[in-house]
């Protein structure tokens, strides 16, 4: 008697039963400082760009800022 | 069928990679020329929105920088000048570098407009526009008159500060236009003199290339007698004090006495040289005793 083999099993037998092996790319010491400092200075424009934004809007409603229908 | 898929490394570039994108030397020229055109213009602007407007006005100089290295990168790698720009070195790769400068071109254009004004926002926008496409993508690789069209860009500045305080354009910002417009023939033939071969090298149609020591000299010359009396004007037109006048007199009157000795050099650029960086202090005279003259209770632009 033959057996017939599920397709189904087999996908799951080859992609999902075992975590694949740790692949992709490594980044070396200098790459991961780089990424880094890139990071922290986005974050810093991104801080800069909201104090900037409240800032304005501080400015240009002024005292209207009270100044509203009840 | 095989499909190659390029690999790329991940980067390596720092922050001071990307700020040297931005030319910094330049951005501080065009910032120091926008605070001039901003505190100038009449009208009160308060110092939150002003400080706003510079910034933007930096962000978009700095954007146009990055792009302007991003399309440049092939021939800055054959000229000692910039051959140690970011791209050419390795650091940044030509797709960070566009990604970079269209990313800070779009922000600071829609910031200047939501938080400033539209017509100094529109002002930037065909600032960069004019700098990498008509300047940078046209006509450096085409035409000698790259420098004299291409300047343009380089002095919208002072009307933009202008407008970002005003919300509008008069005349005055216009002169101050026309100083820096007539100014950099001068400002960049000298320094391409003595490093034509660097041009060359790169196929860049600089005057000395395609024309000659000869002509060039000759054109700064002309050039230099057209921008010294411009330098004047704001005091001939009323717009600024007689220190101001007397001021731009005599750094005017040291431009023409340069430019003739870069007329009559025959051996070497010691002349050229010693222009190109008189030049850069002349312009930078010119527009800190405006701000002298402001700060000294003559409004520019109000006719006492």
């Amino acid at each position: 008697m033959s057996t017939v083999s599920n397709p189904v099993d087999d996908f799951t037998k080859q992609f999902m039963s075992e975590p694949p092996p740790q692949s992709g790319v490594k980044l070396t010491e200098q790459q991961l400082r780089a990424r880094r400092a890139r990071s922290i200075a986005i974050a810093l424009a991104l801080g800069a760009f909201v104090i900037v934004i409240f800032l304005v809007t501080l400015v240009r409603l002024g005292g209207n800022v009270l100044t509203r229908p009840m | 069928m095989s499909l190659t898929v390029a690999r790329v490394e991940p980067s390596i570039a720092g922050v001071g990679d990307y700020i040297e994108l931005m030319k910094p030397r330049v951005m501080s020229l065009v910032v120091f020329t926008a605070l001039v055109g901003l505190l100038v213009a009449p009208g009160h602007v308060h110092p939150i929105i002003g400080a706003t407007a510079l910034l933007c006005i930096a962000v978009g100089a700095g954007a146009a920088g990055a792009l302007n290295m991003w399309y440049d990168a092939d021939i800055d790698a054959l000229m000692t000048r910039t051959s140690g720009r970011p791209i050419p070195r390795g650091r940044v790769t030509p797709g960070e570098a566009a990604g970079f400068g269209m990313t800070l071109a779009a922000f600071s254009v829609v910031t200047l407009g939501l938080l400033v004004n539209l017509v100094a926002a529109v002002m930037l926008g065909f600032t960069i526009l004019f700098y990498v496409v008509i300047y940078t993508m046209w006509l450096k690789r085409s035409t000698p008159q790259n420098i004299v069209i291409g300047g343009a860009a380089g002095a919208l500045p002072p009307m933009i500060g202008w407008a970002a305080a005003s919300g509008g354009i008069s005349i005055e910002p216009v002169v101050l236009f026309l100083i820096i417009f007539f100014w950099t023939p001068p400002h960049f033939w000298t320094l391409s003199l003595y490093r034509a071969d660097d041009y060359a090298r790169a196929g860049v149609p600089m005057l000395p290339v395609v024309a000659g020591d000869r002509e060039t000299r000759r054109q700064i010359l002309i050039y230099t007698l057209l921008l010294a009396p411009l330098g004047v004007a704001p005091w001939l037109l009323g717009y600024a004090g007689p220190l101001y006048g007397l001021a731009a007199t005599a750094v005017g009157a040291i431009m023409i006495v340069l430019a003739l000795r870069v007329r009559a050099e025959r051996t070497g650029y010691a002349a050229s040289k010693q222009m190109f960086a008189f030049s850069i202090l002349y312009l930078f005279l010119l527009f800190a005793m405006l701000l002298v003259d402001r700060m000294s209770g003559m409004a520019f632009g109000h006719i006492a």
